[in-house]
Parts: structure tokens; sequence; C-alpha cells
């Protein structure tokens, strides 16, 4: 369908660039330990950009009306904004590992096993285990009319374990996943249940919060509310609009020395991995910050064109709207290189804990994401977290608070775990942080 | 379609079979501060087919090429197939519907060209750019009109027209290192009619953002907390919404004792309930995605739980009666336990005589958002004041109220008799399926204490 919507599109724009996806994806979920439901979804769609008189217009369908199509993304750019912006020429690509085809190959009593496996090993009585499974097959095709026309094959698996223990009103809730393009090998699968059973044994005691400005270990999983500001403080676009806190001070020192940031496409088999961004640049590995220096903000071609910068490869793009910045896979830390050795079993708080005499671990927040994120102050109730007095995890906190600014706090990490893992397309180790502000209620 | 629809279930052989075909039309425009995001307009169609068979679980397949139907039924009824149960799925009796039900488009969207609903953003947006303060601004329309057809083979065959519009926009306040944000919302199921006489909530927003550059960060703590009509309504969604979809409980022994019927959750001046019938709401529609009809679940009467909201599957699980609550984001979902419009009961009095006998309190006002993680929430008010001596008093910033959901429902001591429905944008989000249209609406309620957190001294 591409090739008939960008000669439609030839036909009557000065440029064109589209990008089609098709994905097929299997999903099993295990509800309360059973097997409860199966599902397949078969998708595919077109979002067409074009420049006409100088001014840029896009449109997406799922439906194979192509003139009608091109008619929208024409009548989309008579209201644009004048831009200058270039599509990239061909260019080779480097090799990326995105597709496995034994992950693509197995059938559906594979990913069952899988699922079957985990709820025996993850059950526990007065517990319910919940898992779910899926795998996506896809192919992506991104051309334009200075000469793009690439393609790609990826498989994705995702499988994710919660288990919620309810006692009186005290509800527990443990979760974790594997998000990687093959089937999760044992070990993996054995990292993710030893997530669960570091964190099930100390949870059962439920201590009270301490108070203060304390060190607090944040988790791999536990890292959201640190890094969000970040991510949207690096963002070209921000920068664009004036809003990012960062801007500017690209080459200062802002942060700990051992503060890394890396965005990785290059890296095998993750969630994130690809050949080429959703605009056709080719992908490479782009450091955002280093020693705690600011290095880089990432772009797409239009936050480029506007910026009169170049696109970093940060292009995203689905069916329907425009493309937009995103990160492919984010490497946090000093340890890049960690980030390619493989999954190992490795405990929780990943002996930051040593030499605490009172703080927190905390593995999950609520509310991350809302209010002024890109400000940097935040103020989050734990969802799971564990006091440490002494050295050593003495249960589970209930009614606490986090609070800090991260621009603040990523001034003095009082270290980086020995813990560090992928979630996704993230790869962190536990965090320490000194002086976070903690509150009870 | 509707003949489609009648061969593909008669040619089904799964015991039972549904199938929703979607055709959506949309556009969408968006500002950056004066810069025009962008403006387009989409088209998006497929289908979904559920089966399920005796003994066994349910199979679904989601699906963009319609020409795929019946070779998706087949796949649907194999993946049910594939799941064999110990416990089998039953699914509680609906009177099955025969329904052509338009909504009014009140004004269709379809027919009004893209650059009137650019002018019409633009004219939202500028009312923000022109409030001294405000530096950007991000500000969206976004309209859309479903047609829906929806069948199964116990005869219930829907087909309807469902418009939906809304508007956004965020104004963003610096000065030096300081920024700030105000949020106007606006979400309805209604036509091009709906989207005028908006002009003001824009520029409040933007005012508002502008005057938090002054405001002090609310100093952390436990207080009386006053919340607004809007809050009091995302509390009520949240909080305790989420907890009464019964597909919390139904698996659950120690959840179902958690929210067992007769229990009581509050004092008795507490009433909610859940209604996907109320008139001319957006999370308003005839019937649910299975095609059971909407309905008025009440969930607390003074203070006792007395509903949960149900899909055919839970209602027959925990037997009790569907509610109409089985809803899906779009062909690409399946029908899972969700909320419509969501409520408080309405009380006595108004804001001023909750207000008047606390010495100090905060009164929290609007909302950023607001997550739930089973019995803990945290809710981020857009802007709060400071209630001082039985009066408001300063603008303060930065409310973030956190608690436990029983202690909290349990600390609600007052209602004001100020009921209204938020009639505000964004959604829902469960399961992978964001965002869902919902409703929220509530009178001001004064909780009796309640954790704020926002700077907490060192």
């Amino acid at each position: 369908m591409i090739e008939r919507v960008l000669d439609a599109a030839r036909a009557r724009a000065t440029a064109a660039d589209a990008h089609w996806q098709r994905v097929e994806r299997t999903s099993i979920a295990f509800e309360a330990g059973r097997l409860k439901a199966c599902g397949i979804s078969e998708a595919s769609g077109v979002n067409l950009r074009v420049v006409h008189n100088g001014r840029v217009g896009i449109a997406g369908t799922t439906a194979e009306d192509v003139d009608d199509l091109v008619a929208r993304a024409l009548a989309s750019a008579e209201l644009g904004e004048s831009l200058d912006m270039v599509f990239p020429a061909a260019a080779p690509l480097p090799v990326v590992f995105t597709q496995a085809a034994r992950a693509a190959a197995a059938p559906l009593e594979r990913l069952t096993a899988i699922g079957h496996e985990l709820v025996k090993r993850v059950s526990r009585d007065g517990c319910q285990v919940n898992v779910s499974i899926e795998r996506e097959v896809a192919e992506t095709r991104i051309a334009n009319t200075a000469g793009v026309d690439a393609t790609y094959p990826a498989t994705g698996v995702a499988v994710s374990v919660d288990l919620t223990r309810f006692a009186g009103e005290d509800v527990l809730l443990i979760y974790d996943f594997y998000a990687g393009v093959d089937l999760p090998e044992p070990a993996e699968l054995d990292a993710l249940v030893q997530t669960i059973e570091d964190r099930f044994a100390p949870a059962l005691r439920v201590v009270g919060p301490p108070e203060g400005s304390l060190p607090v270990v944040f988790t791999p999983s536990g890292q959201a509310a640190i890094l969000l500001p970040l991510e949207q403080a690096l963002s070209g676009k921000s920068v664009l609009q004036g809003v990012s806190p960062l801007a500017g001070k690209e080459g200062a020192q802002l942060f700990d020395e051992r503060f890394a940031l890396t965005d990785d496409p290059l890296v095998a088999g993750r969630p994130g991995s690809r050949p080429v961004d959703d605009e056709g640049v080719p992908s490479r590995v782009v450091p955002l910050v280093e020693r705690g220096v600011v290095r880089q903000f990432v772009y797409d071609l239009e936050t480029a064109a506007r910026a009169k910068t170049a696109s970093t490869g940060h292009g995203s793009r689905g069916t329907f709207g425009k493309p937009r910045i995103g990160y492919s896979n984010l490497v946090v830390g000093p340890g890049a290189s960690d980030a390619r050795a493989p999954a190992s079993v490795r405990r929780l708080g990943g002996g930051l804990i040593d030499g605490i005499a009172d703080g927190l671990v905390v593995d999950d927040l609520i509310g991350v994401g809302q209010g002024n994120v890109i400000g940097g102050a935040f103020s989050h109730p734990v969802a799971l977290a564990f006091r440490v007095q002494r050295g050593e995890i003495t249960g589970r906190v209930k009614d606490a608070a986090v609070a800090g600014n991260v621009y603040e706090l990523l001034k003095r990490i009082g270290g980086f775990g020995n813990d560090g893992r992928w979630m996704g397309s993230r790869w962190a180790a536990s965090l320490r942080l000194e002086g976070v502000s903690v509150a009870r209620r | 379609m509707k003949d489609r629809l009648r061969a593909a279930l008669k040619a089904s052989r799964a015991d039972y079979t549904e199938i929703r075909i979607e055709h959506t039309w949309s556009a969408s425009v968006s500002y950056r501060g004066a810069r025009l995001e962008s403006a387009t307009a989409s088209e998006d169609r497929g289908g979904f087919v559920r089966a399920l068979n005796r003994g066994c679980g349910w199979g679904t397949a989601a699906f963009t090429s319609l020409d795929q139907l019946l070779p998706m039924v087949a796949r649907a009824t194999e993946l049910s197939r594939a799941v064999r149960l110990d416990e089998p799925i039953h699914l509680a009796a609906v009177t099955p519907s025969v329904a052509d039900v338009i909504l009014d488009l009140d004004g269709d969207v379809r027919g009004v060209p893209l650059a009137e609903k650019k002018r019409l953003l633009e004219g939202y947006n500028g009312e923000m750019l022109a409030v001294p303060g405000v530096v950007d601004t991000v500000a969206s329309y976004r309209d859309e009109i479903t047609e829906y057809w929806y069948a199964n083979s116990e005869g219930t065959q829907l087909h309807e027209l469902r418009p939906e519009v809304a508007l956004s926009g965020t104004a963003i306040a610096r000065r030096d290192g300081t920024i700030e944000k105000g949020l106007e919302s606006v979400g309805l199921r209604r036509g091009w009619n709906g989207v005028h006489d908006h002009a003001a909530g824009f520029r409040e927003a933007a005012r508002r953002a502008a005057a938090l550059l002054d405001a002090p960060t609310v100093k952390g703590g436990t207080y009386p907390v006053i919340l607004d009509n809007e809050l009091a309504g995302v509390f009520i969604h949240e909080a305790f919404g989420h907890l009464s979809e019964a597909d919390f409980v139904y698996e659950n022994p120690q959840a179902r004792e958690m929210m067992m019927l007769g229990r009581r959750f509050g004092r008795p001046v507490l009433n909610a309930g859940d209604n996907g019938a109320a008139p001319g709401l957006r999370g308003t529609l005839p019937f649910d995605d299975e095609g059971t009809p909407t309905q008025d679940t009440p969930l607390i009467r003074e203070g006792i739980l007395v509903g949960r909201l149900h899909s055919r599957e839970t209602a027959a699980k925990l037997g009790e009666r569907p509610t109409g609550n089985a809803r899906a984001i779009s062909f690409r979902h399946p029908p899972i336990v969700r909320m419509t419009n969501t409520y408080i009961g309405n009380g006595q009095g108004t804001v001023a005589d909750l207000i008047q006998d606390i010495p100090l309190g905060v009164y929290a006002c609007s909302a950023w958002g607001g997550q739930t993680v089973l019995e803990n929430f945290s809710f981020t008010a857009a802007y709060g004041y400071m209630i001082r001596d039985g009066a408001q008093a300063e603008l303060v910033k930065d409310v973030v109220l956190a608690g436990n959901l029983f202690q909290t429902l349990d600390r609600i001591e007052r209602i004001a008799g100020d009921f209204r429905w938020n009639q505000l944008g964004g959604g829902c989000g469960k399961g992978g399926q964001s965002p869902l249209a919902v409703t929220e609406g509530a009178p001001h309620m004064r909780i009796e204490q309640a954790l704020v957190g926002g700077d907490v001294p060192a």
C-alpha cells in the first residue's frame, strides 16, 4: 500500500513520507492462576505526511482509500505552518537484532507453558496470581520521496506477573515483567520469580515509616519519578518551547559525576531496538548525559528543522497523528556497557543499604507523571517500599510519602547498585539518593 | 453490515459469539504556544469478535481488514477451545435488544471544515496567550463520530452513531525558574454545537497559572480538607469506583470480603453511584459493549456498600445482575468492567457552610490527575487555598492529597448541596485501555483529616 500512497502523494505534493506498520499480536491472560482468555489481533495502518507549498500536513488511516488519505493530508497541509522540512536521503542502516525467529514461530502452547510455569512458581497461599503473555510480530516500513525505503521485521514478547495478597484492609501488590524481542530465557524467568520472592518475604511485616531527610534507594522499577523529568527536559521540543530547565546548559556539570543517560537503539533484542527511526533516520547511540554533564537534546525531523539542527533519530510515529519525539532504549547510570551483559539475579536494594542507619527502599510510587513533572519537584506516596534500619530491611512501609527535587537530588548520588537490569526498554540499577524528604501520615 | 454480521454469527460454531464493528471519523487540532502543531483528520475502522465455548475460556480476535470477518470468527472460536477451564464461564441473562439508536449528533462534525475547527481553537488558545505571565500553551480540539454495530448469537443487534467532542488547554506561566500551569478541559457526548462559548474557561485557566507564580507551596501535613466538585468527582472515581468494578473481586475471595455488600464504607452522609444512562454525558450510552442496557447503579447508600459494577460474566459469577458496565475503548480491545458517569450524591448547604468552622485547613481544587494502587491513592490538585479562621485565604500550590481509601471515605464528614457533573475531557485508563470517555460528578465535600503533601520539612 505504501507505494500507492507515495505515488499518489508525489503527484500532488512537493515531498512526502509514509510509515506503514502491520502488527499481529497474540495475548494470553491467566486470572487468579487460571488460563482465562486467548486473543489475537491483526492491525495495519498507514501514516502519511506531505509537504505542499512549503507547509506540512498529516493524515492516517486503517482503511484502504488512498485518494481520501492524500486529500486529507493536503487539507491538513493547507492549515499547517511554513517549515523548511527536509526528508532524509537513503543511507546505509546499522544491523540490529529486532526479530527472533523462535518468538515469531512459538505456538500458543509454548506461550501458555510460560504462564503455567510462572503461576506454579509464584503462587502462595492466600494470594492471587495474574500472568499475562503477549507476543507481537510486526513489520514496519518507512519510505519517502527523497529515496528512503526501509523495512524491518520485529518481534516482541512481554510477560508480566502480579501477586496480590489481601489481609483485612491491607492489600499487597507485587509486580514484575519481562519484555524483549525473544522469548524469555530460563534465567530471565528465574529473575522474575526472584524479584517477587525478594519482595514478598519482607513485605509480610508492616513497620512504621521513618520521617525526615533520609537516604532512599530507588530500585530499577522505582525510578520513574526520578527519570521522567529528565526525559521531558532533554526533549528538543521542550527546549524549543522554552520550558526545559536544562536548556542552554549543555556542557555544564549539573549532576553527580557518576550519572549518565544514554539512548541506545542498537542494543540487541530490546523493545526499543531498531535500525531506523519512524522518519527514516538511521539509528545511532546518543549519549544524553555523560559524567553528569548534559551533552545532547533529542530531536525528530520537525523539531530539528525548527531548531535549525539535525534530527538525532528520535522520530516516533503511529498510524494516527504526527510523528513525535520518542526515546528508543534508555540506559541509566555509569555502566552503559553493563547493559549489554546478560540478565542476572540480584538482591533487593542492590547492595546499597549497608550503612543506611534509617531510610527507605522504594520499589513503586503512586501518581508518577501527575503535576508539573518537568520542573523536577515530586511528591508521591509509596505503593511498595521497605524500611531500612541499621543496614537491614526491617519490613514494608505503607503510609509514607517521598518528596524532593530531581535536579537537586542527582547532584549527590549515594551510589549505584549491583542489580542493574532491563525493565522493558530501560536499563537501570538501584540508585541511592541522599536527603530525600520522607513523611508519614 | 447488519446482514454481514448475521451471516457471520450464523457461520460461527461457538456456543456464544459476539461481533463489534466500528468505523470512526475523527479530527484533531492542536496548538503549542502561538504555533499550530497539527490539524488532521483520521479514519479508523475494524472489528472485534469474542467467542465462548462450554467448558472453555474466551477467544478473541481484533482486526482492521473487514473482509476477514468470517475467518476471524473461526479464529476466535478456535482460541476459545484452546482454553480449558475446570470452572466454566457463565454469562448472566440479558434480554436481547434490537435497536437503531442514533444519538443526537448535535451538529455533525463531519460537515465542518478542518479550517473552522482550527479557527475555533486558535481563538481559545489566543485567550490564554493574552494573559500576562503566560509564556506557553498547549491547546487541543478533538472530535469523533463512530458508527457502531454490535450483534451477538443471542439475538441482540445494535446500530448506533456515537458523537464526541473534547477541548483542552494548558496555560504555562513562567518567571525565572518557576513554572506553573493552569488547565481547562471540556469533554461532551455532543457535536459541533457543543464546542462554542468556552472562552471564559480558557481565560480563567491562564489567569490561575499566572497567579500560582506568586503562590507559596502548601506546607505538608494533616489538615481538614475541602474538595471542590471536580476533585471530589475524581476522588470517587479513582479511590472508590475502581474497587467497585466487580472484576477486581470476582476471582478473589479476600477481595470479595473486603468489598462485601452491606459493609459500612462511610458515614450516613455518603451516597455514591454510577449512571451510564444519565442524559447528555460523555460516559452515557444506551448499551454497553455486551449489548446490556445501561442504568443507574447505586454503590454506596447512606455509607453502606450496596452495589457494584458488572459485566455479564462477573454478574453471573457473583449471582448479581448485569449493570451495563462492560466497555471497550475500541474494536482493538475486549469489553471489561468500567465506570460510566460516577457520582457522589448531593448533600446540603454551600461550600461556605463547610468552611466556616475550620480554623486551619486546605481547600483543594480541580485535579491534575489521580492514581490509586488498591487501597492507597494520590491526587494532585491543580491549585488550592488555605482555609484560615473559617474563611478561604491565600492561594497555594503543589497540593497533593494522599491517603488510605477506607480511612478517607470514613472521614468524609460533610457534603454540600451543590452537585455538578464535571464535563471534563481526558479519560480513564485500565487494563491497557485508555482513554475511556467517563464523567464524574459531585458536590463539595469535607474530609475531617487528610494528608496533604507539599514541602516536607527536613
